[in-house]
């Protein structure tokens, strides 16, 4: 079957239902079809960009560890190379790879702190969540790169859905936009790069958006550092425990659509002061205050 | 939207719309000016002037002016590269509510020369516009290849241009126009769907009338 000159969709339904009009064999040719349709650019360069988008990904983990990283506020001050000198030690509470993992997502929402080069996924403030999460469990289940890529075309077809029905923005929705976002693109990929079907697909990326509904942004002195880089770390766990319980089989009672559509009413209920404006919530805090006096550019 | 809009771009962090929507308004910006220069002056507004000094937006507006793209590792450094150059720099920081909450105008300036200025808003995700040049309004975002023509408002000037552009198979998408007042200053941006090779502008350049003529090229994607 020939394809329409443009793909639209504005809902998971929508890909799954297309999917199947157009004969398209899974969620990656679909979201490759789309991007090309769209684009008007070959699916081969699409390929080849995003292949270029995973190199920098592993690049920002391998320069986000190098040495400690710090900002000039002092907000930031090397977590990421402690965490990666306490899995070295083996003393990990959890499996070797989940402490990596945290230490790879520090890494990467550290570099862009410092102002270092990094892939927005879906933001800057989010950066952090994907590459930790898929470059860490393709290593340790042996996926390719190619395997690699196409599940990032998943996760960007999942915030595509999500940016068409809500918003990727803090300064929109929230936190839950941004971190919920990346965590549940992650979520999403991560069961793709595992073998799993679309509905599990869906299910593992409505979990973690599910979990993570109401987060507001509220950054101290208004910087992407505190609370934000610790909070990569939380969407990062949260995407694995989600991939986890959906490749399990436990599907999701509310569809994707509906629970994008609920970050959304929720991101519009939620007051300005939570909103990326550091007027409301930690940025507010008597420690916050105190920071952001102490601060000197 | 697009995929690579979700995941992409590749730049320099902390802020898509404070670091890397400021680098393409200064890259935007050299490239409109086309000239050497050696004075800049940039007014951040609203939230560029609130929270800009803690996402590097004045690096990286100084960065894209000095040519570097939003994911160029020299951003970080950019005003001390200028400093080297010789290129000074000043900044101001305002208020007002009726401007976009990331809104900046860069005043441009070669030694004693007329100054340039240029006006650019960053709307989130490394996106960004230029909106007023000298006081004209405009729009562009730098998906078309541009021609920007300062001129002295002539009747036949529009068609004259038309029809140099038409007869070299160069389709004009879209075209905005405006002027000081009859037969003054007139500023025409031109959205094309093609480049315009060196030898039009040339004859663009020499045309009595026309003051100065500058091609724009469609913004690199970074791939």
């Amino acid at each position: 079957m020939t394809l329409p000159k443009r793909i639209r969709i504005k809902a998971w339904a929508d890909v799954i239902k297309q999917m199947k009009d157009l004969a398209l064999p899974d969620l990656y040719d679909f979201f490759l079809s789309y991007e090309a349709k769209n684009t008007e650019i070959s699916e081969a360069k699409l390929i080849g960009k995003m292949h270029h988008h995973l190199t920098i990904m592993r690049e920002s983990i391998e320069r986000g560890l190098q040495e400690p990283n710090r900002t000039k506020s002092g907000l930031i001050k090397g977590g990421a190379f402690h965490m990666k000198q306490f899995t070295q030690k083996g003393a990990s509470l959890l499996s070797k790879n989940f402490s990596l993992m945290i230490s790879r997502v520090l890494a990467v929402s550290e570099l862009n702190a410092c102002m270092g080069r990094i892939v927005a996924a879906p933001t800057a403030g989010a950066c952090g969540v994907m590459p930790g999460v898929l470059i860490t469990i393709a290593e340790n289940h042996g996926k390719t790169d190619e395997e690699l890529v196409k599940s990032l075309f998943v996760a960007g077809g999942i915030g595509e859905i999500i940016a068409l029905r809500a918003s990727l923005s803090g300064s929109t929705h929230g936190c839950q936009a941004e971190v919920g976002s990346a965590s549940a693109m992650s979520a999403g990929a991560l069961v793709y790069l595992m073998g799993g079907e679309p509905s599990m697909v869906e299910s593992a990326a409505a979990f973690a958006l599910k979990n993570i509904l109401g987060l507001v942004c509220d950054p101290v002195a208004g910087r992407v550092e505190l609370p934000c880089v610790k909070r990569n770390v939380m969407g990062a766990s949260n995407a694995l425990a989600c991939a986890e319980m959906a490749l399990a089989g436990i599907p999701t009672l509310i569809p994707l659509d509906e629970v994008i559509d609920a970050m959304a009413q929720i991101g519009n209920l939620m007051p300005c002061s939570l909103k990326e404006t550091s007027m409301g919530g930690l940025a507010v805090s008597p420690s916050a205050q105190y920071i952001k006096k102490s601060i000197v550019l | 939207m697009s995929i690579f809009d979700v995941i992409g771009p590749v730049m320099i962090g902390p802020s898509s719309s404070h670091t890397a929507g400021a680098a393409k308004i200064g890259l935007l910006a050299r490239n409109v000016y086309h000239q050497p220069f050696n004075k800049v002056s940039i007014c951040l507004y609203n939230s560029f002037a609130d929270t800009g000094p803690g996402h590097g937006t004045q690096h990286a507006l100084v960065g894209g002016l000095l040519g570097f793209s939003m994911d160029d590792e020299r951003i970080p450094n950019a005003l001390e590269i200028a400093k080297k150059e010789g290129i000074e720099v000043n900044f101001t920081f305002l208020e007002d509510p009726e401007k976009h909450p990331n809104y900046v105008t860069i005043t441009i300036q070669q030694h004693q020369q007329n100054p340039f200025t240029i006006s650019g808003i960053s709307i989130g995700g490394g996106h960004a516009k230029i909106v007023d040049i000298n006081h004209n309004k405009v729009e562009f975002s730098g998906k078309h290849d541009l021609l920007i023509l300062e001129y002295r408002d002539t009747c036949g000037m529009v068609a004259f241009v038309g029809d140099l552009l038409a007869k070299n198979t160069i389709n004009i998408a879209y075209m905005q126009i405006s002027r000081d007042a009859i037969e003054e200053r007139a500023l025409a941006v031109l959205k094309l769907d093609t480049p315009v090779p060196e030898t039009l502008m040339e004859i663009l350049k020499n045309k009595e009338g026309i003051y100065t003529a500058v091609a724009v090229p469609r913004w690199k994607e970074d791939i």
